[in-house]
């Protein structure tokens, strides 16, 4: 009772200030919570597909760098096959150990390959079937024909958006299974393409990963041959073209020496005049 | 013998008179030539009054001959001609509401009108993807026209066209999971 008659001390007013601030953030972020539950999202990135996604990203990670070791010293050896004068000269004994040594290296690298691919494979595939879901029930089934676009062109734009876009399939530059197609060229000796808003980044990674699933598979069938091959070349001491050729290419994925393609100018920005906004549009 | 001579007369003389009733029907319909004029403004005064003077059903040669013409002079001012140009034909009657959206839409927005249904993707637009797509590409032309060519909004159509190519892609990835979910 007592109390209650006391005049506030600046403390316990400055305390109840804090409590009321506090009160108020609380408030804030109640609504704000509310209202973000009231929007509609679409679900396509659960977050067991970003975890897929950043364990194939591990694994091609992890790949590569298991394969550079290899190829720096396939570069050595070849370096020193063409300083030993070997070209032209197969029949000579030390060139014949210089070229099984490369074979032998050749195969390290046809191994580490077949080592890491079922790990890739496992990856890539869980994220194709997380994305494959999401896209079925989000895009499939909850949309129609009108929504989906409505949710790539966004609701709030209007004929004159001016919203970052997202990057299409093929000027993304290189992909996962792009770089899987080059791995699979190179041990098949036999090229691809590439990108989003929400929707637009699933569809594209979703059918990259059915690439790659495809493409996982026919590389492990091209490197089974290949690592015969060689074996059967081991004990001739013979360097093949297409063992170098499967080198050079190997290099080019892990140290980038393919030509980037070169992005296409975008348009020239159109007037802010242009707003207009009639009544019969939708 | 006199009498089937009679009866041939009078047999002819009606088809006769059938044909010069067609005739002068014939006569009274009128011509409805284009506007000759490159202004718009004047273009639309003209095709107005021909329409409500029995043109009605030349309404799409005259909407293609407005098109030509602002395409001769293009600004963005134009898209407001052409609204309320369909906004006056909804009110005469001459078109519905839906039609008067759909020519708009048609040239003049980034959204395809030949993308709509009532039915989620997977049972309605995916059966029907190829024609889909096709039709898309077809509206994408008349939004070369409509945004590029008539009103000069090329961000409006570098937009359509990238809505395009990404609804390209996202059906692809939609109908490739929804035939996998089957």
């Amino acid at each position: 009772m007592k109390n209650k008659c006391l005049p506030a001390s600046p403390v316990d007013s400055a305390r109840r200030q804090a409590t009321l601030g506090l009160l108020l953030a609380a408030s804030v972020l109640v609504l704000a919570q509310s209202s973000l539950a009231n929007t509609p999202t679409i679900r396509l990135f659960p977050t067991t597909v970003v975890e897929d996604l950043r364990q194939t990203g591990n694994v091609a990670r992890d790949m590569e760098t298991g394969l550079q070791e290899v190829i720096g010293r396939l570069d050595q050896q070849q370096q020193l096959y063409q300083e030993s004068k070997c070209d032209g000269a197969e029949n000579d004994s030390g060139c014949q150990r210089l070229a099984r040594q490369i074979g032998a290296t050749y195969l390290d690298m046809l191994t580490i390959m077949e080592e890491r691919l079922p790990d890739m494979e496992h990856t890539v595939n869980n994220t194709r079937i997380s994305l494959e879901k999401g896209l079925r029930n989000e895009l499939g089934k909850k949309m129609t024909p009108w929504e989906l676009q409505e949710t790539l062109v966004g609701k709030a734009a209007t004929g004159t958006t001016t919203e970052a876009s997202p990057t299409l399939r093929g000027r993304s530059g290189m992909r996962l299974s792009e770089r899987f197609k080059q791995y699979y060229q190179l041990v098949a000796t036999s090229g691809s393409q590439s990108d989003q808003s929400l929707a637009v980044l699933a569809s594209d990674i979703y059918l990259d990963m059915e690439e790659t699933s495809l493409l996982i598979e026919r590389t492990r069938q091209e490197i089974a041959r290949a690592t015969l091959m060689e074996q059967l070349n081991q004990s001739f001491g013979i360097i093949t073209p297409e063992m170098m050729e499967v080198v050079g290419g190997v290099k080019s994925i892990l140290f980038g020496d393919e030509e980037s393609r070169a992005l296409v100018a975008g348009p020239p920005p159109g007037s802010i005049e242009q707003a207009y906004r009639s009544p019969l549009e939708q | 013998m006199n009498t089937n001579f009679l009866f041939s007369l009078l047999r002819v003389s009606g088809v006769l008179a059938a044909v010069m009733a067609l005739a002068s029907c014939a006569a009274n319909e009128p011509s409805c030539p284009s506007p000759q004029t490159r202004n718009l403004d004047s273009a639309v005064g003209f095709v107005k009054t021909s329409l409500k003077t029995g043109c009605q059903t030349q309404f799409d040669r005259f909407y293609d001959d407005l098109l030509t013409i602002a395409e001769g002079d293009p600004k963005p001012e134009n898209k407001r001609t052409f609204s309320e140009f369909l906004v006056w034909s909804g009110d005469q009657g001459l078109l519905s509401t839906r039609q008067a959206e759909s020519y708009y839409n048609r040239y003049f927005n980034v959204k395809f009108m030949s993308m709509k249904g009532d039915y989620n993707n997977c049972s309605h637009t995916c059966p029907n993807k190829q024609r889909v797509l096709f039709d898309m590409e077809r509206e994408l032309s008349d939004k070369e026209r409509g945004l590029l060519k008539v009103s000069e909004d090329r961000e409006g159509y570098y937009r359509a066209d990238r809505l395009y190519q990404e609804v390209e892609l996202v059906l692809e990835a939609t109908c490739t999971a929804c035939t996998a979910g089957r």
